[in-house]
């Protein structure tokens, strides 16, 4: 098809769902739509690796489904699970609802098979054949390189534990900071969700439900809800969009009366684990807040797929709705928080929540409502993403680019778009697949550099978060998903300025990070460790790597794990980390002897998997053990 | 408001619930995209071809998936059902045979080859009569114009009798004219797998019925994937439902029927 389309220059859009908010799946007139949905091979699962293959076009919930009745999870959530594919999953670098412990999908990503106009099928990744870049470009180009046809991915056994609690908090800047706390105290919280003020009051979400609410319950009241609006005159049922025409006025009104964000904050995984890390989060979290008790967590857990069923009634009277989501580093976030907020709060009602951390920064999503014309809404989204790209965060954290986020995507990689456009040519030289999405030409006239461009890496302590051996950016098969090298590159390109890296996954579109860092003047921000506690243990049991390994597949992720002349050293950092030893010397045949902790250095690659006993194996990830590839 | 207007346009939880659209990857089959078909059909014709509503309404199976997976639990089986009555109806029910066999309470309704009836007579050691059917009693054509008169003779002529079958099609036909039957495996003690029960397990179980109408008769290429794509899932298929049979035959999937076999041992 891609041979016959080149041939015809008929462009080409790879639909998966269709759960896309930004239009970058849409087929328009006098385009070919390649519908993915047929490449629907669900496995093989290796219970072995801990990895599993799927087509392109498998339903993320069937694959979910597939994977839990066989013990396994992939751990990756988004709201649009059930109406969302895998391969679109990595065309959007999609990201779910416990991104905090499992990572976003690129994290999961193993290894890619695709086609390509140029090259027909290829793969990259774990036992691929071309450049280890393909993959970081191929993650989130949304159907402009080629059609991905197979992801190979890894999988965790399905929790043994979950835990889930709610606190108040008695503001924004609180509650980011105690974000930020979990986040780099290294405790691995599997859910992190922080409603702000609007959005805690609306939602009701702090005040247990007392009704004891049921399906059929809901079933009555959505039933006699409708029936209601059906037998509302034209008039009155214009009225259901009224306040949003005012949205100062409401906005206004919502800022008086509310008070105070929910955060919920949840672990799952190796009971132990979880019982360790979340000892000491809730004392982090008690510190900060008031704790309301595991309700509000288990009431969003059971409805975190439910979605607003309003929406068509709104369009249809001349209402919008969207949301639109950004990232940035902590130092910025609450800043942006309120930029983008006022932005968007001139011509819509407005709400945000907090659902994506890392230990670099986090994921703001703003859901607003509005009424007027295409023109209203359009200036809407002009002036969010503006305040966006002003107050220096990622435009895009995993909604995708598509066509609405084209212009500000672009101003934001600036130069550094060269470096996709090169792929491009090379993959897609006739220009047909999916054209017009994603990066548009260059801009000569936008800053891509902004000029309150946050510095800060995580703050003090010096010691690398992830130290990797000096080169290249880590292939993502060669590490563990949580273990993020670099933070922002910055330097010039054909003779422009970049940064990349404003938000925490540099999510823009593909991660051009690695490709960028060889500009000769390229300077790289590290994350480093938060000061604190730190414990460290050594032990010479029989087949270190295969431990090593399995204290992984146990739940625990040290920061220092490897073995050095048959001793394996395990490390771990933050408020839990004595904790953590503790598992670990009970999981290590013949234990671990406390030493003074010192990091180390993880191998950069090129890596190629070896057995467990391999005397060269220089490193460990839960799907197996690396040597040198050279 | 229909149905069809209230679609909420949410995550569409109805796409992966729908044996149709899911196992045939066929995109116009989502039950949200089959909605705004027809409600483009109802409200702006000259935008939306009857041709292409026709071609949406009869995608749907009429299995109900779609309506448990809705927030809104909107009736779009219920809405699309009256959409087929007014676009696309089916062929009409053939005329209904005569019982063979005498005057026997018991009666065995055949729909394929099969000689049900004198198995079951032998096994059972009664008399059994035979009613032969070669449009499953009608199936087919339950929103067509002659339904309702074909119907009320269902129900005339099952007055007084008891009724069994192996097939899918003929137990809808009869449920929907308000006549119940038995599955002939309950008269004899056989294991009830493979009849009625096309669903694979787990906590989402998802059907298949690829062999109901109308999607069987207007769209046999998309039914055919249906039936693959649910033995692929189901890692088999053990099959005794006769009209499931016809189905995934014609797909090209080999079937592990014991029906048959048993029935071989009686001819």
């Amino acid at each position: 098809m891609l041979r016959d389309a080149t041939a015809a220059r008929v462009p080409v859009v790879t639909y998966g769902a269709g759960s896309g908010v930004c239009g970058g799946a849409r087929g328009r007139p006098g385009e070919w739509v390649l519908d993915t949905k047929a490449l629907d091979q669900l496995g093989p699962l290796d219970r072995e690796r801990w990895s599993v293959r799927a087509g392109a076009g498998v339903n993320g919930q069937q694959l979910e489904d597939w994977l839990q009745a066989r013990g396994f999870t992939l751990g990756h959530s988004p709201s649009s699970i059930a109406c969302s594919t895998v391969g679109g999953w990595a065309a959007a670098r999609s990201a779910g609802q416990f991104s905090s412990k499992y990572g976003v999908f690129e994290d999961m990503v193993l290894g890619l098979e695709g086609v390509a106009p140029s090259t027909g099928p290829f793969r990259v990744g774990a036992g691929g054949d071309r450049p280890a870049e393909w993959l970081e470009l191929l993650l989130g180009s949304e159907g402009t390189l080629a059609v991905l046809t197979e992801v190979e991915m890894r999988v965790w056994p399905t929790p043994a534990a979950r835990v889930l609690g709610g606190w108040e908090m008695p503001d924004l800047p609180t509650a980011l900071g105690v974000m930020r706390e979990l986040m780099q105290g290294e405790l691995h919280p599997s859910v992190v969700r922080l409603y702000d003020p609007v959005d805690t009051r609306i939602g009701g979400r702090t005040r247990p439900k007392t009704d004891g609410s049921t399906d059929g319950a809901a079933r009555r009241f959505v039933a006699r809800w409708l029936a209601s609006v059906d037998r509302l005159d034209p008039v009155h049922r214009n009225s259901l969009v009224l306040p949003l025409g005012l949205p100062r006025l409401v906005n206004g009104l919502l800022d008086r009366v509310a008070r105070g964000c929910l955060l919920i904050v949840g672990w799952e995984g190796d009971a132990a684990v979880v019982d360790a890390a979340s000892r000491a989060g809730h004392q982090l979290l008690d510190a900060a807040g008031a704790a309301l008790g595991p309700d509000p967590g288990q009431r969003w857990y059971a409805s975190r797929h439910a979605v607003s069923y309003k929406l068509m009634p709104v369009f249809e009277r001349g209402g919008f709705a969207d949301t639109m989501e950004v990232a940035g580093r902590w130092s910025v976030l609450e800043a942006a928080y309120h930029a983008i907020r006022g932005a968007l709060g001139r011509t819509a009602v407005v709400m945000a929540h907090v659902s994506h951390v890392y230990p670099e920064g986090a994921c703001i999503y703003f859901s607003f409502a509005g009424r007027g014309d295409r023109s209203v809404y359009a200036e809407t989204w002009r002036s969010a993403l503006d305040a966006a790209v002003r107050v220096g965060v990622t435009v895009a954290h995993h909604h995708g680019i598509g066509e609405s986020k084209v212009e500000a995507a672009t101003r934001e990689v600036g130069p550094a778009v060269e470096v996709w456009r090169a792929l491009k040519a090379e993959l897609d030289p006739a220009g047909i697949l999916n054209p017009g999405r994603l990066f548009g030409p260059p801009s000569h006239e936008a800053p891509s550099v902004v000029a309150d461009a946050p510095t800060d890496g995580l703050g003090p302590g010096g010691e690398a978060m992830w130290p990797f051996e000096p080169g290249e950016l880590p292939a993502r098969w060669h590490r563990s998903p949580w273990q993020t090298p670099w933070i922002e590159v910055a330097g010039t390109w054909a003779g422009r300025p970049f940064r990349l890296g404003r938000g925490p996954r540099s999510a823009v579109g593909p991660d051009l990070r690695g490709a960028v860092a060889r500009a000769p003047d390229v300077v790289i921000t590290r994350a480093t460790a938060a000061p604190g506690p730190r414990w460290m243990g050594e032990g010479r049991p029989e087949a270190p790597w295969a431990v090593a390994r399995a204290l992984l597949a146990s739940d625990l992720r040290p920061a220092v794990l490897g073995v050095r002349d048959g001793v394996l050293r395990v490390g771990f950092r933050g408020p839990a980390a004595a904790a953590f030893g503790a598992i670990a010397s009970a999981r290590v045949p013949g234990g671990l002897v406390e030493r003074p902790y010192a990091p180390e250095p993880l191998p950069a690659g090129p890596l190629r998997w070896t057995t467990d006993d391999d005397p060269a194996a220089v490193g460990v990830t839960a799907q197996g053990v690396f040597r040198r590839a050279t | 408001m229909t149905p069809f207007d209230t679609c909420a346009l949410c995550p569409r939880l109805c796409r992966d619930r729908c044996p149709v659209a899911t196992g045939a990857a066929w995109e116009a089959a989502v039950p949200a995209q089959i909605a705004a078909v027809a409600r483009g059909w109802s409200v702006a014709p000259d935008t939306t071809p009857e041709a292409l509503a026709r071609e949406a309404v009869t995608a749907c199976v009429d299995c109900g998936a779609c309506r448990d997976a809705c927030h809104l639990h909107r009736p779009l089986p219920e809405a699309l059902r009256e959409l087929r009555r007014q676009i696309a109806p089916g062929p009409p029910p053939e005329p209904l045979r005569p019982i063979e066999g005498g005057p026997a309470e018991w009666v065995a309704i055949e729909a394929d080859e099969r000689p049900l009836a004198a198995a079951l007579s032998r096994v059972s050691g009664r008399p059994v009569g035979r009613w032969v059917t070669h449009d499953r009693l009608g199936v087919n054509g339950i929103e067509s114009p002659s339904w309702t008169e074909h119907a009320r003779s269902l129900r005339e002529r099952a007055v007084g009798l008891r009724l069994a079958t192996v097939d899918g099609g003929v137990m809808r036909a009869l449920a929907q004219a308000g006549v119940s039957a038995d599955w002939a495996n309950e008269w004899v003690g056989r294991p009830a797998e493979g009849i009625g029960s096309c669903v694979t397990g787990g906590e989402r179980p998802l059907g298949c019925c690829g062999g109901a109408p109308p999607l069987v008769w207007a769209h046999p290429e998309h039914a055919a994937r249906v039936g693959r794509s649910f033995v692929r899932r189901a890692g088999g298929a053990v099959v005794a439902d006769g009209r499931c049979r016809d189905h995934l035959r014609r797909a090209g999937v080999d079937v592990d029927d014991w029906l048959d076999r048993w029935l071989a041992g009686d001819r």
